[in-house]
């Protein structure tokens, strides 16, 4: 993720507004996008095609591919999100027939076959949890980011930040509390073309 | 401590971030109190949430994407780069992604990687070298004999895996007399890609490889 100093009003701004940015060029809003949903697209790789490598291409192309088209992105239709796990999931699907033409290994699984795996479907809870991140304002996200995505100690996001220890040990428990509120009111399924 | 204090302790408590005796204290608390109970269950599935969607790319890939983009920006507004580039031959600033090729092109043995041509451009030929840099390594391709692209064609690097998985390096043009060298700067990471495939791409917006190989290597053969 960005730095706790990168671009704050990047970081305050809204999904859409930032997509507004990445089509005038703004390098720096793809960085604050992907910072927000390189996870859940890695996740539905993982999920969907079973493979480190092709997660790591999917993440790739869908963020290329984001890039590319920024400015045909059209919020009345579609929240960055669902447009965002539209591509990654078409780009999966390419990917996996892609694969299944060339000879695959022994225990190499196609797409939906994923042996002990989640079904395909909940792959879209690393979306929710991207897309409530997305919605709390930015100096509670940036402490869960910095917990979870990181693994940083209370002690150490402190020290990284300037902020008194007692001010991130309360900020934590208000941003878990706003996170909790975020997801309880997620990006309608429907939204999602599911 | 205070009620509110022991609300402002519930996250900490639920990262295992509390001081032994503050962790005590708050569950003496807990016992007591429903208000601190409720609001302390709903914040552990707050926890358990973002736990689960804990797991991310390598962190290097950003640096890929970032550098990709970049690229790409400057070979969409155009006339820059294919002016530039045929005449003051490539400087491309992109990511590259493999130690292995890092270590093969500036290690003890810095030979040139050869790299051959296939039946695409059986005129065409070229060498790979490495240079550490600080943190990054700069490489600089010396192609010749390479066709001259359709138009808004162009040429791409690619590190590729033995399952025929691909990486670009960079994308560039050549002068007229089919030659390009084109440098390249990148910080390290870890992914072993050690084919080195050059492609012929057509300018149709698909980020993926053509498969139209002109030139091919392997560090292996270093």
């Amino acid at each position: 993720m960005a730095g706790w100093g990168f671009s704050r009003n990047l970081q305050d701004m809204g999904d859409e507004d930032l997509v507004v940015l990445m089509a005038d060029g703004d390098e720096r809003a793809l960085s604050e996008l992907y910072d927000r949903y390189s996870r859940p697209v890695y996740a539905t790789g993982l999920r969907l095609l079973g493979d480190k490598q092709l997660a790591e291409e999917l993440v790739q192309d869908a963020f290329t591919s984001v890039w590319r088209n920024a400015a045909s992105f059209d919020q009345s239709r579609a929240s960055f999100a669902t447009w965002l796990y539209r591509i990654a999931r078409n780009r999966a699907t390419d990917m996996d027939r892609r694969r299944r033409v060339r000879p695959r290994p022994a225990g190499e699984h196609g797409l939906y076959a994923i042996a002990g795996g989640p079904r395909p479907e909940e792959a879209v809870d690393a979306w929710d949890v991207a897309a409530a991140l997305s919605t709390i304002p930015s100096q509670y996200r940036q402490v869960l980011e910095m917990a979870y995505f990181e693994d940083l100690s209370q002690r150490e996001i402190s020290r990284r930040t300037g902020i008194p220890l007692g001010t991130i040990k309360s900020r934590t428990t208000a941003a878990l509390k706003r996170f909790r509120q975020a997801i309880a009111n997620p990006v309608p399924k429907e939204a999602r073309g599911e | 401590m205070s009620e509110d204090r022991f609300e402002t302790l519930l996250g900490p408590y639920v990262l295992g971030e509390l001081t032994e005796e503050e962790a005590r204290e708050l569950e003496r608390h807990l016992e007591d109190c429903r208000t601190c109970r409720n609001d302390l269950d709903g914040l552990r599935s707050a926890d358990g949430m973002l736990r689960s969607a804990a797991a991310g790319p390598p962190p290097e890939l950003k640096d890929w994407v970032l550098a990709r983009a970049r690229n790409e920006r400057r070979h969409s507004t155009g006339g820059r780069w294919r002016v530039w580039v045929p005449v003051a031959a490539a400087l491309l600033v992109v990511a590259l992604s493999s130690f292995g090729v890092i270590r093969a092109l500036t290690g003890p043995s810095s030979d040139a990687l050869a790299l051959t041509a296939t039946g695409a451009a059986p005129q065409a030929g070229g060498e790979l070298r490495g240079e550490q840099i600080g943190d990054n390594l700069k490489v600089e391709l010396d192609a010749w004999g390479l066709p001259k692209p359709d138009d808004r064609g162009y040429y791409e690097m690619w590190y590729a895996s033995a399952d025929g998985e691909r990486i670009s390096c960079g994308t560039f043009t050549v002068q007229p007399d089919g030659s390009a060298t084109v440098s390249m700067s990148a910080p390290g990471s870890s992914v072993a890609y050690p084919e080195i495939e050059v492609t012929r791409e057509p300018d149709d917006g698909d980020p993926g490889s053509s498969g139209n190989v002109v030139l091919k290597g392997s560090i292996r053969d270093l």
